[in-house]
């Protein structure tokens, strides 16, 4: 058990979800980011498919590494990484059938998310299936810290709700409050992740060069 | 074989191709019967929606309490095309083509409320479909649902949204002087400030930025009210 979680391994599963994280480091998976976050639920769901799929695609990426020829190693990766995608979302229409309806093509597009393809041609390629796990689950962990915090944030200031309660009270609308409009279209959704993107790199002090 | 030889990528790639298509075939399968029932569940609750069934209390129900409760709510038959009932037929058993049209209503202790019809027809890059609910006089629109369209997200597809759908609530079917089907049509924003009182109710806010898929509402309405105008015409008060 030690040696499944040593410094090595851990260092591994920060990296992705927060020095190297693929939404504020990298910029990517910003199409998803600004489409799922109108609600916490959609936000979560979605992050449970891509983690689910961009773990197990490491995984089995990993394992075949050696054996995949390397003329048509990116077709490979494509084709498993598509095939987990319609396992996710085959189940997802089986048992939360009401939200993979509000997700609609956004599950299909993990397919072409930059995340996954990143990660499989990055890291899976050249480490064990163990270590690629780990970096599949901290970039997936790394992507979904920003999609619920934006989507938190959207569905409070947009709605007054959180995960569909009411959270401001009744009496704070009577005293003349409104729901900010503008956090559930586009633009409320980019000027967070500007703000988000913008803390995280000066907590972790990146800059551009 | 040699790793770096043609024969070998052909292998691999006929390998993991085969390996990837099975799994999506055993998944699609396995899961078939539980989205079927998904879908199923999905529009019978459009259904209610569309005739704005009174009580709420349906939204939160688990599925088995749900189908009851529409059984209670909405009575099935089938119309020709005359617009008289058609005995012994279940929508679902109406073939590709066939002349024969479903039609829920929907009753309150005994008085009809609505009636609901299915539309269908073409958006901006799928078929869209919903369903109409018609007061009981048969003379304005009830509600309206759309459960199934790929439409874009954020431009077409703000069909399935409230704010669209209310939209129609109260709108006309019929010309001024109730003799010809008149169904409403979709226009540029806003018909409350461009359009006189009287023409009102013809009138629906299209979407801005989705002018196919507004068009193609425009024509589903058209065409399905036609389809049911005899019968429409025989209920009218």
């Amino acid at each position: 058990m030690k040696k499944l979680f040593s410094k090595k391994e851990k260092r591994i599963v920060k990296e992705g979800f927060w020095e190297n994280n693929p939404v504020s480091f990298h910029v990517l998976g910003i199409c998803s980011a600004l489409a799922v976050t109108v609600k916490v639920e959609t936000a979560m769901v979605m992050c449970a498919a891509l983690i689910f799929v961009v773990s197990l695609s490491n995984v089995i990426i990993s394992s075949i590494r050696t054996f995949i020829p390397n003329k048509i190693r990116i077709i490979v990766q494509l084709c498993i990484i598509s095939t987990l995608v319609v396992v996710a979302d085959q189940v997802l229409k089986a048992f939360v059938y009401d939200v993979s309806k509000q997700l609609s093509i956004f599950v299909g597009l993990i397919i072409t998310n930059c995340i996954v393809m990143g990660r499989a041609e990055a890291f899976a390629m050249t480490n064990p299936p163990w270590r690629s796990f780990l970096d599949g689950l901290g970039n997936g962990l790394g992507y979904s810290l920003f999609l619920i915090s934006v989507a938190i944030c959207r569905e409070l200031l947009g709605n007054g709700t959180l995960l569909g309660f009411q959270v401001i009270p009744q009496v704070f609308y009577e005293m003349g409050y409104m729901n900010a409009g503008i956090m559930l279209i586009a633009p409320g959704a980019f000027f967070l992740l500007g703000v988000m993107v913008w803390i995280q790199r000066a907590i972790t002090g990146y800059t551009e060069e | 074989m040699q790793r770096q030889s043609d024969a070998y990528t052909l292998l691999f790639a006929v390998i993991i191709c085969v390996i990837c298509s099975f799994t999506v075939t055993l998944c699609a399968e396995g899961l078939r019967s539980r989205q079927e029932q998904n879908v199923s569940l999905d529009k019978k609750k459009n259904i209610l929606k569309a005739a704005h069934v009174q009580s709420q209390s349906w939204q939160n129900m688990p599925p088995a309490e749900l189908l009851d409760f529409f059984d209670q709510k909405i009575g099935v038959v089938v119309l020709n095309p005359k617009g008289d009932f058609v005995n012994g037929i279940k929508p679902e058993d109406i073939k590709d083509g066939e002349q024969l049209y479903p039609l829920y209503v929907y009753k309150e202790q005994g008085a009809i409320m609505a009636y609901c019809l299915p539309i269908q027809g073409k958006g901006l890059w799928s078929t869209l479909k919903g369903y109409l609910a018609i007061d009981a006089d048969a003379k304005t629109i009830r509600g309206i649902t759309f459960y199934a369209h790929k439409e874009t997200p954020g431009l077409g597809a703000e069909i399935e949204k409230e704010w669209f759908q209310n939209n129609f609530t109260g709108k006309s079917i019929w010309d001024d002087k109730e003799q010809v089907l008149r169904p409403p049509k979709l226009v540029k924003a806003v018909v409350k400030k461009r359009m006189k009182p009287q023409d009102e109710p013809y009138y629906v806010d299209s979407i801005t930025g989705a002018t196919m898929t507004s068009q193609g509402v425009s024509d589903v309405l058209d065409k399905e009210l036609n389809k049911y105008e005899p019968f429409l015409k025989k209920v009218r008060k």
